[in-house]
């Protein structure tokens, strides 16, 4: 009995928030999208555990000021913390009800967040899909192209090598779409230069791994010409190489950031005949992002040539070689060792997408 | 009158069927500030859509509350739900025909996965901490293997509904309730009786003709089945497959968060880890502070690195108040 009436309370508590609930203010909280600022920006970035998100956020708020002077925008709302899909539509939802003019997103799936997206979509507002693109239609992704970054690394080790070089790769995480995205770039450059991939692993992007993933395969593989890795797990396979003294003797593709670049350095003044390559994955291509939603929000619209389906692909920045590395060095000399060389377009080159 | 509404309280706590005072209060206090921290809080779409986003791990916390209740803990629950969520994706194809078979695979992967961590852990006898940590790598493993990348299309009719409200309540919320009516049918079942025996005191029941072997396995495969359900939820959130779902990003753990949150969820919601005490109503308690916290630290404008802090405070000072005499609820 005593029971019942407690589910009694329980069950009047419910209809009172409901109640609440139902009597609650109609209206969605999303601005119109009227081509008039000043707009609100949010932005969701659903990891933070590299040095990579947080230029990236650095370089958002860089842009975002400078629109803010124009009076072009007023407000830069930033969700930014470690969460699985789950939390990141949250993120999102709370922009939605926070009442933001657009979202630019560093997506953590390329198709779960989808639903959510077509939410936002509903609601007039913006997204902007960067870093990593997403299938949703009703978003236009500013990316840089993770295939043609595989194939440009591919490219530099298959001419260093020659035809029959045999090679490992070290890749990311499996079934993470950047990595697949590289790694089928990178291995029909392999396959056209008559390069032989001997195995490919996954290290998930993690440089402890991919040294221990390195020694591993060094000792099975003792006729190894060169290996093709990714970001952070370049240091690793590095360190692999330099203990087992085969440093300039296995080459190995590298990266565009400042702890590798620093070592790097060192074995070019001490002449090892080391040499490598590292393609710039910018952070800034988040900056390059709201500088195509600030256009698209006063109402202009992307050029047809600009976009590959709803994909903009920037440019990369360039490629960190031996031929060019003083230069690239005087931007990360003195900087943090996870500091990654970084890019972005400029309000002109942005322009000229919507010509 | 108050008199015996306190009476009634106490009773219905002591039984187990309701949360306890400690999620309660957690619960009223993370409404409250967020109801004055979010602009449009009573707003439709923010009731929908955050009561879309509780039911995932709503379900996930009741299968970990049943499995931890039971006296084990599921440490592959995330890719056990990961691998429902991606079988079932593959073979809707976007197919609103298929969805009945779609709902059917999801439940039935996740009683079938149940099923083995069970057998496991009460046949072959190994460490239920140890074992289902091994066979989340099992689950992850076939997870990439039905669904390399990301991709498959969950049939509109499934994410609208979700989104959908009837006679002004959120389908997600009825959702919800109907998982806590599904709960409340295991509680009253003598399998729940058991589940609770075996939790508390794997001997004395075992003595009393408890058939613990058999108690434990369905302790798993209960919780495999609500699972389902979660997977279910999550394809509905999301509209979509990807096996790196219930992920934190850059980790190869599939899964990995909503293991981990579904526990805290448990903690927070008052059922003891050593088994035998407590109930999912404290763990759907659980699961909405856990969500209701992200948006206040959100609204709040305090930077989202201090989530997980917040979070793990929370988790500790439910904790620390099942200690004080006031908040704690009697063995159930």
């Amino acid at each position: 009995m005593g029971i019942r009436q407690f589910r009694l309370i329980v069950a009047a508590l419910s209809a009172v928030v409901l109640l609440a609930a139902g009597c609650g203010d109609e209206g969605d909280g999303a601005a119109e999208q009227d081509g008039e600022g000043p707009f609100t920006i949010g932005l969701s970035n659903g990891f933070v555990g590299s040095e990579w998100r947080t230029q990236m956020v650095e370089d958002v708020q860089q842009v975002f000021d400078e629109y803010q002077q124009e009076g072009l925008v007023d407000e830069l709302i930033v969700e930014s913390a470690d969460v699985d899909v789950n939390g990141q539509i949250q993120q999102i939802r709370n922009l939605i009800s926070a009442g933001v003019d657009a979202i630019i997103v560093n997506p953590n799936s390329e198709t779960a967040l989808n639903a959510v997206f077509q939410e936002a979509v509903d609601q007039d507002i913006l997204v902007i899909a960067t870093d990593q693109a997403v299938s949703s239609e009703v978003v236009t992704n500013v990316v840089i192209d993770q295939e043609e970054w595989g194939r440009r690394n591919a490219e530099w080790l298959a001419a260093e090598l020659g035809e029959g070089g045999q090679i490992v790769a070290i890749n990311g995480i499996a079934g993470h779409p950047a990595n697949e995205a590289r790694w089928t770039g990178a291995s029909a450059v392999f396959e056209e230069a008559g390069i032989e991939v001997l195995t490919e692993g996954n290290a998930d992007w993690d440089q402890a791994t991919a040294q221990q993933t390195m020694s591993d395969l060094l000792a099975t593989y003792p006729d190894l010409d060169g290996v093709f890795t990714q970001d952070g797990m370049a240091l690793g396979v590095y360190q692999a190489l330099e203990a087992n003294d085969l440093l300039g003797q296995v080459i190995q593709t590298g990266e565009a950031r400042a702890e590798f670049m620093f070592n790097w350095q060192e074995q070019l003044e001490q002449d090892t005949g080391f040499r490598s390559i590292g393609v710039v994955n910018p952070p800034g291509v988040a900056g390059s992002a709201l500088r195509v939603a600030v256009h698209m929000l006063q109402g202009e619209e992307l050029g047809e040539d600009a976009l590959d389906g709803n994909t903009l692909f920037v440019p990369i920045p360039g490629e960190v070689t031996n031929d060019n590395f003083a230069e690239w060095f005087a931007e990360v000399e003195g900087q943090n060792p996870a500091y990654v060389v970084d890019g972005m377009l400029t309000e002109e080159e942005a322009a000229e997408y919507f010509a | 009158m108050i008199d015996r509404a306190v009476r009634s309280l106490t009773v219905g706590m002591r039984r187990g069927l309701v949360p306890g005072l400690t999620v309660t209060t957690l619960l009223l206090i993370t409404v409250a500030v967020n109801a004055l921290l979010a602009p449009n809080f009573f707003s439709s779409y923010s009731v929908i859509s955050n009561f879309s986003s509780f039911v995932p791990l709503v379900a996930a916390s009741i299968a970990q509350t049943i499995v931890v209740l039971g006296g084990g803990i599921d440490l592959s629950l995330g890719a056990l739900i990961t691998l429902s969520s991606v079988m079932s994706v593959v073979l809707m194809e976007g197919d609103p025909g298929r969805l009945p078979l779609a709902v059917a695979v999801a439940i039935g992967v996740g009683a079938a996965g149940g099923l083995l961590n069970g057998l496991i852990v009460a046949f072959l006898r190994l460490q239920p901490i140890v074992a289902t940590f091994a066979m989340s790598f099992v689950f992850a493993g076939i997870t990439l293997k039905v669904l390399p990348q990301p991709g498959g299309q969950v049939p509109a009719v499934m994410t609208t509904t979700y989104r959908d409200s009837v006679i002004g309540i959120p389908v997600a919320a009825l959702v919800i309730a109907g998982l806590y009516g599904l709960w409340w049918v295991v509680k009253r079942s003598t399998l729940g009786r058991h589940l609770y025996a075996v939790g508390g005191d794997e001997r004395a029941a075992y003595a009393s003709g408890v058939r613990v072997n058999q108690v434990r396995v369905m302790s798993y495969v209960l919780g495999g089945t609500f699972g389902g359900v979660a997977a279910l939820a999550i394809l509905a959130n999301t509209g979509s497959g990807d096996p790196y779902v219930g992920a934190a990003v850059g980790t190869a753990l599939i899964g990995g968060q909503t293991t981990l949150a579904s526990i805290a969820a448990v903690v927070i919601g008052g059922t003891a880890l050593r088994g035998g005490v407590g109930g999912a109503g404290g763990s759907i308690g659980g699961a909405v502070i856990l969500a209701l916290v992200s948006n206040i630290v959100f609204f709040a404008g305090i930077s989202g690195g201090y989530r997980q802090l917040i979070n793990g405070a929370i988790v500790i000072a439910a904790l620390a108040l099942t200690a004080v005499p006031a908040f704690r609820r009697s063995p159930a």
